[in-house]
């Protein structure tokens, strides 16, 4: 029912095909855009990372 | 430096640095975020509304490939017919060594294509010719039964196109008969509902029209292969049009390209078993002789954890 504000997919994708392996352009995207939030939030800290460390982190057991 | 697991005394308290963590907060913003990102794709971008394939579509759309698969049916040759349990004792099941687990669960969907896909559902139809050509097969003895079928089945797949063929000798017996009535009962989409409601009242149950669909020799094959949705095709992975599908089925994807799983006919239960052995691979990882040093080798943990890390050096 929001046919107006959508895009549509519903036409063939695209493969990519190397080999034996074959991937959807769609599935494609995914693949890439989940290693990337993966090395992303590897470097990213949060906001409040320094922060929240220098606050809360604690030696010895003691808060 | 390196700790082995058992020289930690588990019932003494922890010594090192602690983090306040706020989990209900981190809950909070995952919900709203992932809502959020959930209902602005699906605005953006709809959903797959693939029209649902159906004996009426396939009677239309491939009018021989439909009567030839009717006429295999009747003669017991298709992928149904001999698939054996759970549906019939026609064939051995996938098996593993001397476990096969179809045969362990035995028949718990009992379907004889014959009498399921052509027979009984032409039995509601009030038509007198239709309704004598069930009896003579009725009548007739199992072999009898193949004979006239395969013979029909034979001479519609060879001459390709045709939807019925003549029969001045009698060879078929009443299966023309059987295959055309069926023909007329799935291009009015009577066949339809008469498969999905042959055991119970509601249209809820789809086995026999998808085994029926399943056996059809062009039809059903062709359009998976369209939307490169059949196995060859990393078919698992794909959905319909252009919408990304469940590409982390990969794995279990990728064994059925590669021999000898390919060509295998026990392809499914093997690479399930396989995929079993990787799966407790992965539980049991620490405990693998050459496995568990690769966080040694690519410390990403460390990279994680730099500021733990830098402190400590």
């Amino acid at each position: 029912m929001v046919r107006f504000l959508a895009i549509s997919l519903d036409h063939p994708a695209h493969y990519v095909s190397v080999g034996p392996f074959s991937v959807s352009a769609g599935n494609l995207m995914i693949i890439i855009s989940m290693c990337v939030i993966f090395i992303v939030a590897l470097f990213l800290p949060f906001p409040d990372h320094e922060k929240a460390s220098k606050k809360s982190e604690r030696v010895g057991g003691k808060r | 430096m390196r700790h082995k697991l058992s020289s930690v005394d588990p019932s003494k308290k922890w010594s090192g640095p602690l983090r306040e963590y706020d989990l209900v907060k981190e809950i909070v913003v995952a919900v709203v975020v992932v809502g959020f990102l959930a209902l602005s794709l699906a605005a953006l971008f709809s959903s797959p509304d693939e029209k649902a394939l159906t004996m009426q579509s396939w009677s239309i759309q491939a009018p021989a490939d439909f009567v030839q698969t009717a006429a295999s049916e009747l003669a017991g040759t298709t992928t149904s017919a001999s698939y054996g349990p759970p549906y019939n004792n026609n064939g051995s099941g996938q098996n593993i060594g001397p476990i096969n687990p179809a045969k362990i669960s035995g028949i718990t969907i009992p379907i004889d294509p014959a009498k399921s896909f052509v027979i009984e559902p032409l039995a509601i139809e009030p038509d007198s010719t239709t309704k004598s050509a069930i009896a003579v097969w009725s009548l007739a003895s199992s072999k009898q039964e193949i004979t006239w079928a395969s013979a029909y089945s034979d001479a519609l797949t060879k001459d390709g196109k045709a939807l019925a063929l003549a029969d001045p000798t009698g060879a078929y017996g009443p299966v023309p008969t059987l295959v055309t009535a069926l023909y007329s009962m799935a291009q009015s989409g009577a066949l339809d509902g008469a498969l999905t409601t042959s055991d119970t009242t509601l249209p809820t149950n789809f086995t026999k029209p998808l085994l029926f669909l399943a056996d059809s020799g062009t039809y059903f094959p062709d359009k998976a292969a369209a939307q490169h949705l059949s196995g060859d095709q990393w078919g698992v992975m794909n959905e319909t049009g252009s919408w990304p599908g469940q590409s982390w089925l990969w794995l279990y994807s990728l064994w059925y390209q590669i021999e000898p799983f390919k060509s295998s006919g026990n392809a499914d239960i093997l690479v399930m078993s396989l995929m079993g052995v990787l799966s407790l691979g992965l539980i049991f990882l620490p405990l693998l002789p050459i496995i568990s040093r690769i966080p040694y080798w690519i410390p990403v943990h460390r990279l994680i954890w730099r500021k733990w890390y830098q402190r400590k050096s």
